[in-house]
């Protein structure tokens, strides 16, 4: 009953998780958690072993060794109501092109009937399915006629059409116009918040990664790099801010740890100089954003190796 | 436990469900619909040729003798080299995947499959009889029942060789290389199998292969129901062979049955997303 437990607070649980392709290590000896409810964001530079990571955890690839526990189950002997568990966004290239978006939710869909919970319904009411992802007016239209972002969001109508409650989406918005993009992150909110849903997503978008982030992986060169949210990462490469301000014309900049100190100690100055000096103004604190960060982060491991 | 034999069961009708969807959409499919029409058209024409000669030694019509080996050949064209293809390609383009993706999704592709080829060769068949009823002399002149005979000859024949398909399909890594080889393979199936020329006629190790290939034996089952009796001299020993035909068959059949699981299974295991996307890569780069 013990496992029943922790299942019930944790979504994924990987330790020490190999990878070996012949003689080549992708993932060495890997170790994260992911909590129900939670959204991770796996960020890494190409071939950092993101893509094999996600496939291990969908059972979709077999872990060289390590223990991988995915809603309390090893996802290589999991059987199928475990798969009717999981969302995967898979990201489509020719497949189903003569089916119209309706009929290919409502096919997919119908696998999971069986396995409706309460208070999870099974599958999503295509409809609603269809409004959810914005494709609306392009319900009756061929999967083949459907543009790059239409068919992104039909990938991800896809990946929820069970009601998952642990979702992956690798690379999600690839080739996503803005508002497409900000569509797609209102949609993972709400997936996250009203149903629950625990997310794990890769993405090479950093601004996204902090909108939609509870909590960042950085995986590079095949090991975990740093883990916390995108403010804790910030801290761990001892971030640094950056104040400017303009005073007598002259347009100044100040790199410090401690930002508001620094502030602090500038007004001080400015009232003891008095009429020395002209008022600050323009004054801007600029932390590390999460891009600086992840650089950072990157080009250390890098150098060490 | 009985909890996941009624999930099972769903499955096989969502897939069921699927294989209609997917014959509706050939149809629909102004190129499918083409290679449908010009595969009979060019039946109909070597069998309207063909309709007054007479195979020698005998008075029964050249036309008469191919019909039953076309109808073989529809259906191990359809049920090995179709399924061997389709199934290739979409384990390309990532559909398979997709179906992995759900729960019993492999199974209700594989109902879907089995189900759309069914339809697809009982459609094939129905526009090239149709016509042929009005010209190819002394068809079915053994009255209904024969046609019974012929309809389990039909089905026995395609459980002998979709096992082939699906084993095909799983083994080879792209629908090219089915393509390429299959078509050699189909040409030479085609030749040694005594659908155009009686087999006895043939060299003797012509006659060996067409033995060997179960596209002979179902055209044999089916001269000898729809054949008129006299017929009979010019197949081998002078005999239609009934019992050896049906268990050439049913060990085509039982043996794709034993292998093709174990390769379906195989392969759908390999299947993952970074699999088709090395695939697509290449595809393109070959565009």
């Amino acid at each position: 009953m013990s496992s029943y437990t922790l299942e019930q607070t944790t979504a994924v649980q990987v330790s020490d998780l190999r990878m070996r392709y012949g003689t080549n290590d992708v993932l060495h000896g890997v170790n994260f958690t992911i909590s129900r409810g939670e959204v991770l964001v796996l960020l890494g530079p190409n071939g950092a072993g993101k893509t094999t990571t996600i496939e291990i955890l969908e059972g979709f690839r077999m872990p060289s060794a390590g223990e991988v526990k995915v809603l309390g189950v090893n996802p290589a002997t999991a059987d199928e109501r475990w798969r009717s568990r999981i969302g995967v966004v898979l990201q489509s290239w020719r497949d189903h092109g003569r089916w119209r978006v309706w009929e290919l939710l409502e096919h997919l869909g119908s696998f999971y009937a069986p396995y409706a919970e309460p208070g999870r319904p099974r599958p999503y009411p295509t409809e609603e399915l269809i409004e959810t992802v914005g494709l609306t007016e392009h319900r009756n239209k061929k999967v083949s006629m459907l543009s790059g972002g239409q068919r992104r969001r039909l990938d991800v109508a896809i990946g929820i059409v069970g009601r998952p409650e642990l979702l992956f989406l690798d690379e999600p918005t690839a080739g996503f116009d803005p508002a497409a993009r900000r569509d797609f992150h209102d949609l993972v909110h709400r997936l996250s918040d009203l149903q629950d849903t625990t997310i794990l997503l890769t993405t090479h978008d950093l601004d996204e990664a902090e909108k939609l982030a509870d909590r960042i992986l950085i995986l590079n060169g095949g090991r975990i790099v740093a883990d916390g949210s995108a403010e804790e990462l910030a801290h761990q490469v001892a971030g640094i801010a950056e104040v400017r301000w303009t005073q007598d014309g002259l347009r100044q900049v100040h790199a410090t740890a401690d930002p508001t100190g620094f502030v602090r100690e500038l007004f001080a100055q400015e009232r003891a100089a008095g009429a020395a000096a002209g008022p600050i103004t323009d004054l801007e604190v600029q932390h590390p954003s999460l891009e600086s960060t992840y650089l950072t982060m990157v080009a250390q491991q890098e150098v060490s190796e | 436990m009985s909890m996941d034999s009624a999930a099972l069961r769903h499955a096989v009708a969502c897939g069921a469900h699927r294989g209609r969807v997917e014959f509706m959409n050939s149809v629909r499919a102004g190129q499918d619909i083409a290679y449908y029409v010009i595969v009979s058209l060019i039946f109909l024409v070597v069998l309207f040729l063909n309709r007054n000669n007479m195979v020698e030694g005998t008075d029964v019509s050249v036309a008469t003798f191919m019909l039953p080996g076309l109808l073989a050949l529809q259906v191990v064209f359809a049920g090995a080299f179709g399924i061997a293809t389709v199934l290739a390609t979409e384990r390309e383009d990532g559909t398979l995947l997709r179906l992995k993706s759900v729960p019993y999704g492999v199974v209700g592709y594989v109902a879907g499959q089995l189900v759309r080829v069914c339809l697809e060769i009982a459609f094939s068949m129905l526009i090239v009889l149709v016509p042929a009823a009005f010209f190819v002399p002394n068809l079915m002149s053994d009255g209904p029942l024969a046609a019974l005979g012929a309809v389990g000859y039909l089905i026995l024949g395609l459980l002998a060789v979709l096992p082939l398909g699906f084993i095909v399909g799983s083994v080879f890594k792209n629908p090219r290389s089915v393509g390429g080889w299959g078509m050699l393979v189909m040409g030479a199936i085609v030749w040694v199998s005594g659908i155009f020329v009686p087999l006895a006629t043939m060299a003797w190790w012509v006659q060996v292969l067409g033995q060997l290939t179960p596209t002979y034996w179902l055209g044999l089952g089916l001269r000898s129901t729809l054949l008129p009796e006299s017929a009979v001299v010019v197949e081998i020993d002078g005999s239609w062979r009934t019992l050896l035909t049906i268990t050439v068959l049913v060990i085509w059949a039982i043996a794709g049955a034993l292998l093709a699981p174990v390769l379906l299974r195989r392969m759908a295991r390999r299947e993952s997303g970074s699999s088709v996307a090395a695939r697509r890569e290449k595809a393109l780069q070959r565009v």
